[in-house]
């Protein structure tokens, strides 16, 4: 180990001793490797930000990878085995979808149907034997939601991103009035059109009046508003929750392990509800997603890269050539033909690391810059780091580069028979 | 220190193969200081490579110290150049990026890596101070005379306390008065114990050794002072 040690330090100094003394070329060889590196170094950096954004996208819509998701049709025996289920329960929340229109009584919604504000789905009502319904009367200001009632902090799961106010807190005693955190596509209604605070909610008992305590991002386009089950019960009884016309969604998130997921399914099979279970799992569906754009980046770059270490080659060679006698002297006064290989290696090794380091330096640099000037406009620029995967892959690079540049010129270097310091 | 019997060197060529050293016989002991002379494509170089474990011979046997090294593997023998051999040529070949004292510390490489550095400084400075040019080593060749880099050239070769100095026309690029200065270095290092081959065109400095070889056509016989 020792003498490793020994011959990989000569090695070093010495390859330093030789950049040093040849500066314009190790320059141009970092000229001509530095685009490759920047390559690789640019595509993983955009692979990992875009990887990301794209996770944390997912994470907002579906919910973190491994939590388990159990959805059903809205019937009111499968919610009321659902609400006994999670009743306390810290690993389990379940989610039911209703409409809720918020506005002047009396009028259409300005989003028929619960459309994103501004686009118009008709309200027609369909009913199963086929009949559908124009609607009638006079649209207004009013603004249909689909009212989602939590058992829960469904945040556990999904990572809403605070937008202003605050979240529901469910530590409290529930509050006669209810209390809503609108979504950032039902807040924008509420921006466009003046809307009074009153809310009709299909069976409710009266019509409610709400509190808006915040707008979160939830990651969908339609808008929604968030309220305490518990909260929305003192006006709508459970045994009102569902409407076979309506539609509606009934769904439970559960944490990885949680020991009700059996049971519950088991008890809602016996009652003839058909639970469907599924494990989020976003980052196996983006791979599949990412791994073509990918490959053919890397592919690019790599493409690139090699361009560079047949730069890097022809330098080296060059410098052999140059450095024959030099080469020959070495193995006249004893270094082994190993080590001379070793010092050429070491040479184009840390030829390649400088332009690593060029290359990661450059680029973060650049990404700092790209996020000062276009940060606040791009959301995806928000908070980017410069991501370490692309440091390693810049090193990665410039090793790869380093000694495939420089093995054949190492082995050059090592056949250079002693004799020619004679004949010169 | 060294015994070369019978060593020939074939020349394995496109054509016919050519023998270059024919059945050599040459021995130097401690000490001792031998001069080759001999015509341009005599072999002496080629003679020299051989002893210097630069090249090993096709035929013959090759004692250093009384071990046959007549073959050994290319790891061995870097290990004793390193250990046993001190080279200087016609050409300097000083490293022009280096100084003089780290020119004189490249000998010091081998497998084992560096001498620790103080080590490495002290056996620096001993072997410039032993060609007379301590003061130069912080120089670079190109600020050297072509006398003062060959005489670093000869630190070089003497850094390891070689056991065997070989030396290719040394004085072949310097003017009589500074070639004397070389000869005299090389000499000096003789009286420590060292074996001495010179191969030289002068004969002036051939006359300095304690014998003189002539090499003619791959033959070495011993001249008989007249
Ligand atoms: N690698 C080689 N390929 C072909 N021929 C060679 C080679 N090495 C040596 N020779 C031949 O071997 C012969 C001896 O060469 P060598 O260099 O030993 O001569 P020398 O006595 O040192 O000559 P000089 O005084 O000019 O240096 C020459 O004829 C040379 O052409
Ligand atoms: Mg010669």
């Amino acid at each position: 180990m020792k003498r490793f040690s020994g011959r990989f330090r000569s090695s070093l100094i010495i390859g330093l001793q030789g950049i040093r003394a040849r500066k314009l070329r190790t320059l141009l060889s970092m000229v001509s490797l530095f685009l490759g590196v920047l390559a690789v170094v640019v595509v993983q950096a955009g692979a990992s930000i875009a990887e990301r954004a794209l996770l944390a996208d997912n994470e907002l819509t579906w919910g973190y990878d491994g939590t388990r998701v159990i959805d059903m049709p809205p019937e009111q025996k499968a919610v009321d085995a659902v609400l006994a289920a999670v009743k306390g329960r810290s690993d389990a929340v379940a989610s039911i979808g209703v409409q809720g229109i918020i506005g002047e009584p009396g009028v259409r919604p300005v989003n028929e149907g619960g459309a994103p504000i501004g686009q118009s789905w008709g309200g027609a009502v369909c009913y199963p034997d086929g009949r559908c319904e124009e609607p009638t009367g006079p649209q207004g200001a009013a603004i249909e939601v689909r009212l989602t009632a939590l058992t829960g902090d469904i945040r556990q799961f999904r990572p809403f991103r605070p937008v202003s106010g605050s979240w529901l807190d469910f530590s409290t005693v529930p509050s006669m009035a209810p209390r809503l955190v609108l979504n950032k596509e039902a807040a924008k209604g509420f921006d466009q059109y003046d809307v009074p605070a009153e809310m009709r909610v299909n069976g409710a008992v009266a019509n409610l009046t709400p509190r808006f305590v915040g707008v979160v991002d939830d990651g969908t386009g339609e808008p929604r508003a968030y309220v305490r089950a518990d909260e929305l019960a003192t006006w709508l009884p459970n045994a009102n929750l569902v409407n076979p016309n309506m539609g509606g969604e009934l769904r439970v998130s559960l944490a990885p392990s949680s020991p009700i997921e059996q049971v519950l399914v088991a008890k809602l099979k016996g009652m003839g509800v058909e639970p469907y279970v599924d494990t989020i799992n976003n980052r196996e569906e983006q791979e599949d997603q990412l791994r073509l754009m990918r490959l053919i980046f890397f592919s690019m770059a790599g493409l690139v890269l090699l361009i560079g270490v047949a730069g890097i080659l022809n330098v080296g060679l060059a410098t052999v050539g140059e450095r024959v006698e030099e080469f020959a002297l070495r193995r006249a006064v004893g270094t082994p033909r190993s080590l001379l290989a070793g010092i050429v290696l070491a040479e184009t090794l840390l030829t390649g690391l400088f332009t690593a380091a060029a290359a990661i330096g450059a680029s973060a640099l650049a990404l700092k810059a790209v996020v000062l000037l276009a940060g606040g406009s791009h959301p995806i620029l928000d908070n980017v780091q410069f991501p370490w995967e692309a440091g390693v892959a810049g090193i990665i690079a410039g090793i790869v580069a380093g000694v495939l540049g420089g093995f054949v010129p190492a082995l050059r270097a090592a056949g250079i028979p002693i004799a020619t310091v004679m004949r010169a | 220190m060294i015994e070369l019997t019978g060593v020939t060197k074939v020349l394995k060529g496109q054509s016919e193969p050519r023998t270059i050293l024919d059945g050599v016989d040459l021995s130097v002991a401690a000490g001792q200081s031998v001069a080759i002379v001999g015509r341009s494509g005599s072999g002496k170089s080629t003679l020299l490579s051989v002893v210097g474990l630069f090249d090993r011979p096709d035929q013959g046997r090759y004692l250093l110290a009384g071990q046959d090294i007549s073959r050994l593997p290319e790891r061995r023998a870097a290990k004793l150049r390193s250990s046993h051999f001190g080279f200087v040529f016609q050409r300097f070949f000083l490293l022009k990026h280096l100084t003089a004292a780290q020119n004189v510390a490249m000998a010091l490489v081998n497998g084992q890596g560096w001498l620790p550095r103080r080590e490495r400084r002290a056996r620096v400075m001993q072997a410039l101070d032993q060609v007379g040019i301590a003061h130069l080593a912080k120089n670079r060749p190109a600020k050297m005379s072509g006398g003062e880099q060959q005489r670093v050239a000869i630190a070089r070769a003497l850094v390891r306390d070689p056991k065997v100095l070989l030396a290719d026309e040394p004085t072949g690029a310097l003017d009589t008065e500074t070639g004397t200065l070389v000869i005299d270095a090389l000499l000096a290092a003789t009286s420590r114990g060292c074996a001495l081959v010179l191969v030289t065109h002068d004969r002036d400095h051939a006359a300095r050794m304690g014998r003189i070889h002539d090499l003619v056509n791959g033959v070495l016989t011993e001249r008989v002072p007249a």
